[in-house]
């Protein structure tokens, strides 16, 4: 435990001073606030019901794409920085576990993208209700409710998965950011129902996503833990 | 403080390290000499609980590997080729980072030492990627050195340093030595592990050659005495009809003159030069360097292979 949090408080110190990290922890997830409030007040303010929902659903949408695309930028430049600064091999010639090391660099993705994802749905009820005074209907229910806080860690962890086994093999970050976007697509996609949608998000739904998403994150993870033995990082990543 | 036995890494087809015996004691700097892709590199790596070995067994610090590797990790250090630093974190971010992951009970007092050590402490709050090479060689031997391991693993420690700086690490390895520590070098720069280890090893995939470098030169020539004479005449070589004179050899103006027991024999040597009417100028030992002793080795290996 404590060498995990020492690996964690490393990893954001590095966030914190690289840009590029930055602005995709912090750039995306402000203007899709500021779309989301947009949208709602939209819905708010129409009398067609079938716009609003779909209003509604999408901004919802927005705030579980958060939870999928932050922990790339993090992740991305966790592995791919090690591998470019040469600093592997001095790492794993500590005491540190493979478990520790892997759990260290997945959940300093995982935390930020959920705080920062929380943070801004937050911010948005807030600005929601502040300039329609009062939040419209249909907007903080049980669904969304679950799909926040029970999809979105399920999600980043998808996400970070995913990150790590494209990362593994990628010597460019900017590379490998572009594959592993490409690659979280799958998990992603079932989103895009909800925007789709003509009526408003269920728990059946959100239940359907997170049982895909639980299967498909734990043989993710698997995988992933499978490559993130020292061994395997001293001799086949590239 | 190091035993390994028939240690042997295979990578698919290829044998990288191959039956590997080592015995290094504490203390001692053992330099692990070979060109490019002998397979040193994977023999650290192996050696310091890395990667695990195809077959063969080992000792390091008195954990055996495979069995104990995280208290194997816990006790030595190891310098890679290249100094591997957190660019983007300042040298106390780097230092402290590791010395925590170490456990170490005062991980800021052990990381000032260190960068005092290495006069870095002015410069500890700037980021490690502004650092020259130099600096960020010292910054990574401090890193290595920050849990105060029983063995030292270094990579070529003196590459890519300025004269004054390759000195100081120099300087610092005798220090070490002195305080019992157990060094394993590798480097390609032979005469500084001619000046620095107690023993060597030329490796190429197998080991080809261990020993120190003195024993293992009279081994490689035998003990050769070079006697600088005034006006050689011809024919001197062949007057020289002493019984312990195994070979004589004329170079330029001087005789080269092969011996079992030159601090014995010597005297006698210059005393019949001088009967047979030498002017003898001066006497030394025929030093050949480690350099000309790897490549002697390395040629008669490729050639056994």
């Amino acid at each position: 435990m404590h060498r995990l949090s020492v690996i964690l408080i490393k990893e954001w110190r590095e966030a914190l001073r690289n840009k590029m990290v930055l602005f995709g922890v912090l750039f995306l997830p402000l203007l899709l606030v500021g779309v989301s409030v947009y949208m709602v007040s939209e819905g708010g303010g129409t009398d067609d019901p079938i716009a609003q929902i779909v209003l509604f659903n999408t901004s919802l949408m927005y705030f579980l794409l958060l939870p999928a695309i932050i922990p790339l930028a993090i992740a991305v430049y966790s592995i791919v920085g090690e591998k470019d600064q040469s600093t592997l091999e001095p790492l794993l010639s500590t005491p540190v576990s493979d478990l520790e090391l892997f759990l260290g660099k997945a959940l300093a993705s995982v935390i930020p993208a959920l705080a920062v994802n929380w943070t801004c749905f937050g911010a948005f009820l807030a600005i929601t209700s502040i300039l329609l005074g009062g939040l419209p209907p249909h907007v903080l229910t049980v669904p969304w409710l679950a799909s926040i806080f029970g999809l979105s860690p399920l999600l980043s962890l998808f996400a970070v998965s995913v990150t790590m086994l494209v990362s593994s093999r990628a010597s460019d970050a900017r590379a490998a950011y572009q594959v592993s976007s490409f690659a979280i697509l799958p998990g992603v996609i079932p989103l895009i129902v909800y925007s789709s949608r003509k009526t408003l998000v269920n728990l059946t739904l959100v239940g359907i996503e997170a049982a895909v998403l639980l299967v498909a994150s734990a043989v993710l993870l698997a995988f992933a833990i499978r490559v993130f033995r020292r061994e395997q990082i001293l001799t086949r990543w590239t | 403080m190091i035993t390994a036995r028939g240690l042997t890494r295979r990578f698919g087809d290829l044998v990288a390290v191959d039956r590997l015996d080592l015995d290094v004691s504490k203390g001692e700097v053992f330099g692990f000499l070979g060109p490019n892709g002998a397979g040193k590199t994977t023999t650290v790596r192996m050696l310091a609980a890395l990667i695990a070995p195809t077959s063969g067994e080992a000792t390091v610090a008195g954990q055996r590997l495979g069995f104990a590797n995280r208290e194997i990790r816990q006790r030595v250090g190891v310098l890679t080729e290249t100094p591997g630093l957190y660019r983007r974190l300042s040298a106390w971010d780097n230092l402290i980072f590791f010395a925590k992951l170490h456990r170490l009970a005062d991980p800021a007092t052990q990381v000032e030492r260190y960068l005092k050590l290495f006069d870095l402490w002015d410069r500890r709050d700037e980021p490690a990627g502004s650092y020259s090479k130099g600096m960020r060689q010292k910054l990574a031997i401090a890193r290595a050195l920050l849990h105060e391991p029983e063995v030292l693993f270094l990579d070529e420690p003196t590459a890519s340093l300025d004269p004054e700086s390759a000195k100081a690490v120099r300087d610092l390895i005798e220090t070490l030595q002195s305080r019992e520590r157990t060094i394993f070098l590798c480097t390609h720069n032979l005469d500084e592990a001619d000046r620095l280890c107690d023993r060597v090893a030329l490796f190429n995939q197998r080991l080809i050659a261990v020993g120190e470098p003195q024993h293992l030169r009279e081994q490689m020539y035998g003990r050769r005495t070079v006697v600088h004479v005034a006006d050689l005449r011809p024919g001197l070589e062949d007057a020289l009809d002493l019984p312990f004179v195994t070979g004589v050899e004329r170079v330029d103006d001087a005789l080269v003159v092969s011996l079992t027991d030159p601090d014995r024999e010597n005297p006698a040597l210059v005393r019949r030069l001088v009967e047979l009417g030498a002017e003898v100028r001066y006497v030394n030992e025929l030093r050949m360097s480690l350099e000309d002793l790897y490549l002697d080795l390395m040629e008669d290996a490729d050639a056994s292979t």
